[in-house]
């Protein structure tokens, strides 16, 4: 599916966001990131390979996730992604800075309603 | 089952991923393709679909290729997180900007050289100037703990700030529980040394016994003098000499420990040698032998009897202070020991206080250290100011090439590179270059700090000039690199990271921001200043040195041949020696082409010198004044024909004037003003504090002339007859009809002819002596560094006027086209453009002169003949920097003037 270019605004921001709570409770791999944004935003974010991975290198790169080969039996083997320690607290100034966000913008467009 | 790799692998083409980690991503990405083919086959797609669907996923925009491109290859611009601390890899971009700084430098080896080479020169010159200053001031004597050592010094006395045996015997018991140990040192005596029938002159320090054992040193060889020894005068003849006098005169010999030799023709035992750069008394003075003090009593007539004379004040004090004293608690003892020497020894110890100075390299003496740091104050800051001006060209540089530069650090700030990030980025350049600069300038410096330790003096005095550089003069350059890097970079940084990409489009590159120009006309302004202020100090000292060189000696140094001879040296005792000498002076008076020939103790300007407290009959001094005391010399009949110091009054000595007569002195013109006041001196009498017995009788009086210095006013001084005080050594003074060196080997010849193994030292010509140095050379020094660092700074100057000139021309290039397409004529032009170095010059001229006023203040007390405010220099300096700076701006200026209007409208 295509993205809209508003679409694309939101995700730049919100994208490693994302991608850190969805590893925070457990590893992850790429496809499985992919599906669960998907599922969960009901369809309205949908990340594809092309800008998930070098967005995954990115978050590897400064360190707040790390990458791992796991070969399980049956199954050909597959990289997950875990939380560090420094992504973890990232990952908690992200999302009180995402609350903030949202909660003035909120303000601001309520107001405008009201 | 489409070959998701194979794809992938494609898509990436070009990316120049390192293979390894292409293969991971392939890897991983083909199974995340494989997963949504078979969701998408799942929901219903047929194969051919699904696998378009994936496969567009990643081609899409080339976004995989780009985005992975982008992250392998650049560096982590850390984003700024919402809510999160900014945190940067400190380390990584340094490397990263130090690398893209040297590629930097590199590519542009011209202007990279140009800012190298001036950072050398300011910093080189900077460097030489401190090893000066460390080498006398700041290095620490080579002793254990330095800083626990003290010098005494007795002030507000008549006899400086030395000490008698007896007192020091006193002073050591009574500060015994502030100093663990206190040795008397008579400094710097020359004694005649023969070992195994060759002699020679050796500058000894006569010390007592505990002097080595207090500064706490191993000897090179043999051992030291004990503490026992020394307390009786004559007992204990040994002898340790110093190190670089054992290298230089016996090869580093080692079986020279235990040998005999002879000095002033007494046996003594050589015992040791002292370590290497072991100079506690002086860092310039070279020790060449140490002997017990009790040695010196035996040595010399007038010292027999120092061990128990109150009044014979010949010793230079150093203690080491106990562990746990602080110099405070020092002080109030030292004043309570003094109040009752004073009182208990009213004629002898009549100081007002003592006072206790830590042991600086330069030696134990406090008012030297004090002068000698004024005049390192002074020549620290000219260095500076060179240093200063290199800097300033160094950001005129940096600043032309922020102005080239501008297109690329814009398109870095429009890519998000922050200001301080770019800020960052060309200060990292501009320390580069100021480290090439650092090492050029230890290298200069450490050449010129080589050719001024090995300067050749003029003199016989063993004069070591040590500046070799140690770690301070190290940390030193890097400092100043450091500063240069700061000074240098700061203002193109600044100004070239403010560029905005949109005004630079719209400006299309051309046009020049009024306030660089502005910028850099005010650091042209500043280094023209500069130079004239270090210009104006060069120019003070090279008149000063000029005035001495002209100054009215008083007697006429042309002709004449200095020959100093101590027969005592080659064993003769008192009665045969002076036989000896009276023998030479005939026979050389007999010499065909020699005028007149007499003897004297001291020399004008020599290495010695004499001065005692007088007593004068009718004469009292001003309470509060100090007593009156005179230099004096001891000469022969003759003399002052010899030297052409013309007879004012009464008689000169002579033959027929014997110790059976009455003593008696001739008196210069200043001597006769002082104590008679212009009243017929003739006849008068004074008293020498010296030998109060016998009265000296006022026979004649002498037009003044130069003794001791060349530049202080004239004192009284008087003369003795050799014939009523004889005194060793004495030196043959002869005027000749010819040159005086070349007669100076046959005069030679005559007297060895009278005994082959007299040693005969100094033998030069009189204008030779004059360039000994207490005399012209502190001038000469001066006035040369001085001089260099003013070269220097012009250079830099003309350099920057030229700069900004030339600059401003080819900015014009365009207006002067149009100027010139309207008909503007040649001389217009040129006077535009000529007007643009006559507006820095004039203002700089201004405000380097009003500096000079208050710099040369500091230079003050070091010039003679000259006031810090002398207009002759003043005006010359400004004349000669207007012309030469003038003229840097007249070539670019007329170079304008050629411009063709056509090639002009042209150029962008």
């Amino acid at each position: 599916m295509e993205n809209k270019p508003s679409d694309r605004e939101w995700k730049k921001g919100s994208a490693e966001l994302l991608i850190l709570s969805l590893v925070e409770a457990r590893p992850r791999h790429g496809y499985d990131i992919s599906k669960l944004i998907e599922q969960r935003s009901r369809g309205t974010l949908r990340f594809h390979a092309a800008s998930l991975y070098p967005l995954l290198y990115r978050l590897e790169k400064r360190g707040w996730v790390q990458g791992r080969w796991v070969e399980k039996s049956g199954q050909r083997r597959r990289r997950y992604y875990r939380l560090t320690p420094q992504g973890r607290k990232i990952l908690a100034s992200q999302r009180r800075g995402w609350q903030v966000f949202v909660k003035a913008i909120n303000r601001i467009t309520e107001v405008e309603h009201a | 089952m489409p070959d998701w790799k194979e794809e992938i692998t494609q898509q990436l083409a070009g990316s120049k991923l390192p293979p390894a980690r292409e293969a991971e991503i392939v890897e991983e990405v083909a199974q995340h393709l494989e997963d949504r083919f078979c969701e998408l086959l799942a929901g219903g797609a047929t194969e051919e679909k699904a696998r378009r669907t994936a496969l567009e996923e990643i081609s899409a925009d080339k976004l995989l290729a780009r985005g992975l491109e982008r992250l392998e290859h650049q560096a982590t611009q850390e984003p700024v997180v919402l809510g999160a601390r900014e945190k940067k890899n400190v380390l990584a971009g340094l490397w990263q900007d130090t690398r893209y700084g040297l590629r930097t430098l590199a590519k542009n080896p011209g202007v990279t050289a140009v800012a190298v080479t001036t950072l050398a020169l300011g910093i080189g010159l900077n460097t030489v100037i401190f090893s000066m200053v460390n080498g006398l001031l700041l290095r620490p004597p080579h002793v254990r703990h330095p800083e626990q050592i003290y010098t005494l010094a007795a002030e507000g006395n008549t006899g400086g700030d030395t000490f008698s045996y007896q007192n020091f015997q006193d002073i050591k018991k009574q500060t015994s529980a502030l100093f663990s140990d206190m040795a008397g040192v008579q400094a710097f005596s020359v004694t005649g040394l023969s070992v195994g029938g060759k002699s020679e002159r050796m500058w000894t320090n006569f010390v007592s016994g505990d002097f080595f054992e207090m500064l706490g040193i191993r000897p090179a060889l043999g051992r030291f003098i004990l503490p026992a020894e020394g307390r009786v005068a004559g007992a204990d003849p040994v002898l340790v000499l110093g190190y670089s006098f054992w290298k230089a005169h016996f090869g580093g010999d080692p079986s020279i420990v235990g040998k005999k030799a002879l000095v002033n023709g007494r046996p003594v035992n050589i015992v040791g040698v002292a370590p290497e750069g072991f100079r506690p008394v002086s860092t310039i003075l070279d020790t060449q032998g140490y002997m017990p003090l009790g040695m010196a009593a035996v040595d010399n007539q007038a010292m027999s009897d120092f061990l128990n004379d109150r009044q014979n004040r010949c010793l230079v004090l150093i203690a080491r202070v106990k562990p746990g004293v602080t110099e405070r608690e020092i002080q109030p003892t030292l004043e309570v020991i003094a109040k009752r020497l004073a009182g208990e020894y009213p004629k002898a110890d009549d100081w007002r206080t003592l006072k206790a100075y830590p042991l600086s390299p330069i030696g134990p003496n406090p008012r030297a250290v004090h002068s000698l740091a004024v005049l390192a104050a002074l020549f620290l800051t000219m260095a500076s100011i060179v240093l200063i001006l290199a800097c300033v060209n160094v950001t005129s540089i940096l600043l032309a090439r922020a102005t080239v530069r501008r297109r690329e650090i814009a398109i870095r700030a429009a890519l998000g590179a922050t200001r301080g990030r770019l800020i960052w980025h060309l200060l990292i350049e501009s320390f580069l270059l100021a480290l090439l600069g650092c090492m050029g300038g230890i290298l200069l410096g450490l050449a010129g700090s080589r050719v001024v330790s090995s300067l050749p003096l003029p003199t016989a005095i063993p004069i070591i000039m040590d500046f070799s550089f140690d770690w301070r003069v190290f940390a030193y350059a890097f400092a100043v690199a450091l500063l240069a890097a700061v000074i240098a970079g700061i203002a193109p940084a600044l100004r070239a990271s403010g560029v905005n990409l949109n005004v630079f489009l719209h400006e299309g590159g051309r046009t020049l921001s009024s306030s660089g120009d502005r910028l850099r006309k005010i650091l042209v302004m500043s280094q023209v200043g500069g130079s004239v202020m270090l210009l104006i100090v060069a120019g003070l000292f090279l008149r000063s040195l000029l005035k001495v060189q002209r100054s009215d000696l008083g007697f006429d140094p042309q002709h004449l041949l200095n020959i100093t001879l101590d027969p005592q040296l080659a064993g003769y005792d008192q009665e045969a020696a002076q036989q000896f000498v009276k023998t030479a002076l005939e026979r050389v008076r007999a010499f065909p082409g020699v005028q007149s020939a007499s003897l004297a103790a001291t020399v004008p300007m020599g290495d010695d010198s004499m001065e005692d407290s007088l007593e004068v009959e009718g004469f009292v001094s001003s309470p509060g004044q100090q007593a009156p005391s005179a230099g004096y010399n001891v000469i022969s009949p003759g003399y002052f024909e010899t030297l052409h110091i013309p007879l004012l009054f009464g008689r000169e000595f002579l033959e027929t004037d014997t110790q059976n007569s009455m003593r008696m002195a001739v008196i210069n013109q200043a001597m006769a003003e002082r104590f008679w006041h212009g009243l017929d001196p003739l006849g008068k009498q004074f008293r020498r504090k010296e030998d109060p017995n016998h009265p000296l009788g006022v026979v004649g009086v002498v037009r003044n002339s130069r003794t001791d210095d060349l530049y202080s006013p004239m004192e009284p001084y008087f003369y003795m007859a050799l014939a009523q005080k004889p005194l060793l050594p004495v030196t043959l003074q002869v005027r000749t009809a010819g040159d005086p060196e070349s007669m100076a080997h046959e005069i030679v010849a005559t007297i060895k002819f009278l005994d082959p193994a007299m040693p005969l030292a100094d033998v030069q010509s009189m204008t030779e002596a004059l360039d000994s140095p207490n005399r012209l050379l502190l001038f000469q020094l001066g006035a040369g560094l001085a001089a260099a660092m003013g070269i220097v700074g012009l250079i830099l100057a003309l350099i920057g006027v030229y700069g900004v000139v030339s600059y401003t021309a080819t900015q014009q290039t365009r207006e002067i086209g149009i100027r010139l397409a309207l008909g503007a004529r040649p001389g217009q032009i040129l006077r535009m453009i000529f007007r643009q170095g006559v507006l820095v010059v004039v203002p700089g001229t201004i405000a380097g002169v009003l500096a000079a006023f208050a710099i040369a203040r500091l230079a003050g007390g070091f010039l003679v003949g000259v006031t810090p405010t002398d207009p002759l220099t003043y005006a010359g300096v400004v004349l000669m920097l207007a012309m030469v700076a003038l003229a840097a701006s007249y070539i670019p200026a007329r170079r304008a003037t050629k411009v063709d209007p056509m090639v002009a409208l042209r150029y962008e």
